[in-house]
């Protein structure tokens, strides 16, 4: 009752015109940092902290929390309609969103991720209202040895996540783990190919890469292909999903939404790594896997609910310990000390007016955010109308804009540009980009922790199960192991049956 | 036609000089871009914010901070070493810049810009760390903690933020002045480094009072000392090491820099006027409120102070390397 109570009184404070107002300035500025790609939610609550100065510390962080999960609903639009992630969660909705769109589904997909990001964020929120302190407290527990155990699990899936063979997925795999080795090694400080060139000592960012692989790969190839490439009118009711598409999704939903949760709590930028373990648990669990790469909705719905629960659940530590686990929330923590507010484990009793006026303000905000986002479907499947010989320059325009905009680096510029060239040999050689990206953002963290393991237990490998939680993810996959490799040996039906049959 | 050209030359020359004189009087006339070469959300973009809000209201333009992040700072310091000396783009300058030089001499690297390119304008803050531990952590004083420490030389970890950085350094210190040694686990930040000790992932870490005093008042941590000569005035109960006999001091300032040929009037205002945001009621309660405290030390005398840090910085350093090489 306490929590009803407190609910209640969170939105007497939500409810007011003013915070109203500043929720749906927060959703809609969100929105669109979203929606650019390159700029992302980070960027997008930095540069209007300024505006906040004239607030109280609850209208500030209303508004300012709203940038953080309405990014996650713009984040989508581009990755669907033009290949292009517009914010780093989105990347794996250009797999399957982008097929959609090609097949003239796009506005379902939109449609589909609107309303996935609408259940994740609500139950998010929902999650973050009743479990806030608990969670926060289990979760700084979770540490190097499990997050290493934790990514194995991941980096068994990566196996899965490609199109067909092996030797089509293996050195993209590769790649993208060489790719992320690039830069100072963070636990001894050695320089790994960085060549002297300063802008590379953090590494290569992971969101030129991913637009460059994705969006301008697909834009020079589909100019190679037809610069006439006819785009079909769209009419009002294909933009709203089929039955079979809403029965699809409502699996991957709330998959999808436990799953971001979860992931949500753990350090760094957790809802990465949420949309695609969704994305490939989705199509570990699809009757279909096969079909996965030419436009199931299932590979939207998924990953488009996961970020926005993660995004939700990434407010625990933050709010519950006052401990930010990525770096959205560590800006927003920084606007509430400016107003005189400082989170920490006492911040939730001390503060209830602004944390359950915050909590008000999210379940306001995310029915904002659809009624926001649904009309806009119409509106943004209408720019696969204007000719692809104006649409592709002004894309390519944003990306560079886009992508200089965050560090004002030309170095990236030319990342950018180079990971264009080799998304567009990817797909010439039909080799599978998504497991290149997922490997490039695994790779250093698995690293990481692995080391930060043995350097915690002086090199011993006990640590690994010494604790529950490891023990378990290391159990589970060990499983994975041993199914992949059943199923690699199992007799295959379809090569001698068939044969057979074709025989007779 | 040539003659109204060179006429109009000679008048804007002289329109040009005339700026020229009025520039520091006018100073400023666009708005001043603060660049943090470090993440959003660190204790230098918490000073930094806080300086800008008050600083615009004094000096009449916006205030903006820009994180320009990578390599340790090292790129944003770089940036604001090369920045145009006109006063209009400063740095958000801390111990972690010439620390970071010193790192890069110790390693055989040549640094791309020194010290030498930056001209003190004042500094926010000045705090030691403190020594923290776990809640559940057996180690309730300093003399627990090192009689452990003695017993098990070697074994027992701390968390930092990252390789010889801010959280890093003052562990180093503590642990050579007490005859002590630890393990080390680098975490990617000061927020990580945090979590794993609140979380008992590690037996110890240090930190700034800014991160850390939320987290004592809520019962996450416990202090055992606080690294320095003095005692805090937000948590008066913990002890100095000092004066428990060890003598190590670290103090990880934080403060203003500019680049080292800005004109002397401009820098001369900048002072003035950082002096008066430090000590005004606004920016120490910001600072104060979750614990640090405000610590204005003028531009020259930093610089100075800049200088004897960095060779001591230096030769713990060239130690360091050795031991790693070993």
């Amino acid at each position: 009752m306490d929590v009803l109570n407190n609910l209640v009184a969170g939105f007497q404070t939500a409810l007011t015109f003013k915070n109203i107002y500043l929720c749906f300035i927060g959703c809609l500025w969100g929105t669109v940092v979203g929606i650019l790609p390159g700029i992302g939610p980070l960027a997008g609550i930095a540069l209007l902290i300024p505006a906040t100065f004239g607030m109280d510390a609850t209208g500030a962080i209303i508004m300012l929390a709203g940038i953080y999960y309405g990014a996650m609903y713009g984040g989508s639009t581009t990755s669907i309609l033009m290949n292009i992630p517009g914010e780093s969660a989105s990347v794996v909705s250009c797999l399957e969103g982008y097929q959609m769109t090609r097949k003239g589904r796009g506005g379902a997909a939109l449609f589909i991720a609107a309303w996935g990001s609408w259940i994740g964020g609500t139950l998010g929120i929902a999650g973050l209202m009743f479990l806030a302190p608990l969670l926060a407290n289990q979760a700084v527990k979770f540490g190097p040895p499990e997050m290493f155990a934790l990514l194995l699990i991941a980096f068994i899936l990566l196996g899965s996540l490609g199109k067909g063979s092996f030797f089509r997925t293996a050195p993209m795999i590769l790649l993208g783990l060489l790719i992320g080795t690039v830069g100072m090694d963070q636990l001894t400080g050695t320089m790994r190919f960085t060549h002297g060139i300063k802008e590379l000592y953090d590494g290569i960012g992971f969101i030129p890469v991913a637009m460059g692989v994705f969006g301008i790969g697909e834009i020079l190839s589909s100019v190679e292909e037809s610069l006439v490439r006819q785009a079909h009118r769209v009419r009002f009711r294909e933009l709203l999903p089929s039955r079979e598409e809403l029965r699809a999704s409502w699996g991957p939903i709330f998959r999808g939404t436990g799953l971001g949760f979860f992931i949500g709590l753990l350090p760094g930028s957790a809802h990465v790594l949420a949309s695609f373990l969704s994305y490939t648990l989705e199509k570990r669990l699809s009757r279909k896997p096969q079909e996965f790469g030419t436009g199931r909705i299932e590979g939207v719905a998924g990953p488009e609910t996961a970020n926005n629960a993660a995004s939700e659940s990434a407010m625990i530590p933050f709010l519950g310990l006052g401990i930010p686990t990525g770096p959205a929330p560590a800006v927003m923590m920084i606007a509430l000390l400016i107003h005189g507010v400082r989170p920490g484990p006492l911040f939730i009793s001390e503060q209830p007016q602004v944390f359950w006026g915050l909590v008000a303000s999210m379940y306001i905000g995310n029915v904002i955010l659809i009624i926001l986002n649904l009309p806009l479907v119409g509106l943004f499947i209408n720019l696969l109308r204007v000719p692809f010989r104006i649409l592709f320059p002004v894309i390519l325009l944003v990306c560079l804009v886009g992508t200089y905009a965050v560090n004002s680096s030309v170095v990236e510029l030319i990342i950018l540009l180079v990971s264009g060239v080799l998304g567009y040999l990817f797909r010439k050689f039909d080799f599978d980009i998504a497991p290149f990206i997922l490997a490039m953002i695994i790779g250093p963290t698995i690293e990481m922790t692995f080391r930060q393991s043995l350097m915690r237990s002086g090199g011993s490998f006990s640590i690994f199960w010494a604790s529950p939680i490891s023990l378990a993810l290391f159990a589970l996959s060990g499983v994975l192991l041993l199914w992949n490799v059943y199923r690699a040996l199992r007799p295959k039906r379809a090569s001698w049956e068939k044969v057979l049959e074709e025989g007779t | 036609m040539e003659k109204k050209i060179r006429v109009a030359c000679v008048l804007v020359a002289i329109v040009l000089a005339c700026a020229g004189v009025s520039f520091a009087a006018d100073y400023p006339t666009k708005a001043i871009t603060l660049i943090n070469p470090q993440a959003p959300g660190g204790t230098l973009d918490i000073q930094a914010r806080a300086f800008a809000s008050v600083a615009e209201k004094i000096l009449g333009q916006p205030v903006v901070v820009v994180n320009k992040t990578g390599a340790t700072g090292m790129v944003g310091g770089l940036a604001g070493a090369q920045a145009a000396p006109d006063g209009y783009t400063l740095t958000v300058g801390s111990v972690n810049i010439p620390n970071a030089l010193e790192w890069e001499i110790a390693n055989g690297r040549k640094p791309a810009f020194t010290r030498h390119d930056f001209a003190g304008i004042g500094t926010f803050t000045m705090s030691p760390t403190l020594l923290i531990v776990p809640m559940d952590s057996p180690y309730k004083t300093l003399a627990d903690f090192v009689a452990a420490a003695k017993a098990k030389p070697g074994q027992l970890a701390f968390s930092s933020g990252g390789l010889y950085g801010m959280s890093h350094l003052p562990a180093e210190i503590f642990g050579k002045a007490a005859g002590l040694k630890f393990r080390h686990v680098p975490y990617g930040g000061g927020g990580p480094s945090l979590t794993a000790v609140v979380g008992n992932q590690v037996d110890f870490s240090v930190n700034y009072p800014a991160n850390t005093i939320p987290l004592l008042r809520g019962n996450k941590l416990r202090a055992l000392a606080v690294i320095g000569a003095k005692r805090l005035k937000s948590v008066p109960e913990v002890p100095s090491v000092k004066e428990l006999g060890i003598d190590a001091e670290y103090y990880g300032w934080v403060g203003l820099l500019a680049p080292v040929k800005t004109p002397k009037p401009i820098v001369d205002k900048l002072r003035e006027v950082t002096k008066t945001v430090v000590q005004s009621k606004a920016f120490v309660d910001m600072i104060e409120e979750p614990g640090d405290e405000v610590n204005y030390m003028g531009g020259e005398e930093l610089m100075k102070y800049m200088d004897a840090e960095s060779a001591k910085i230096a030769a713990l350093y060239a130690d360091m390397v050795k031991e790693g090489a070993k």
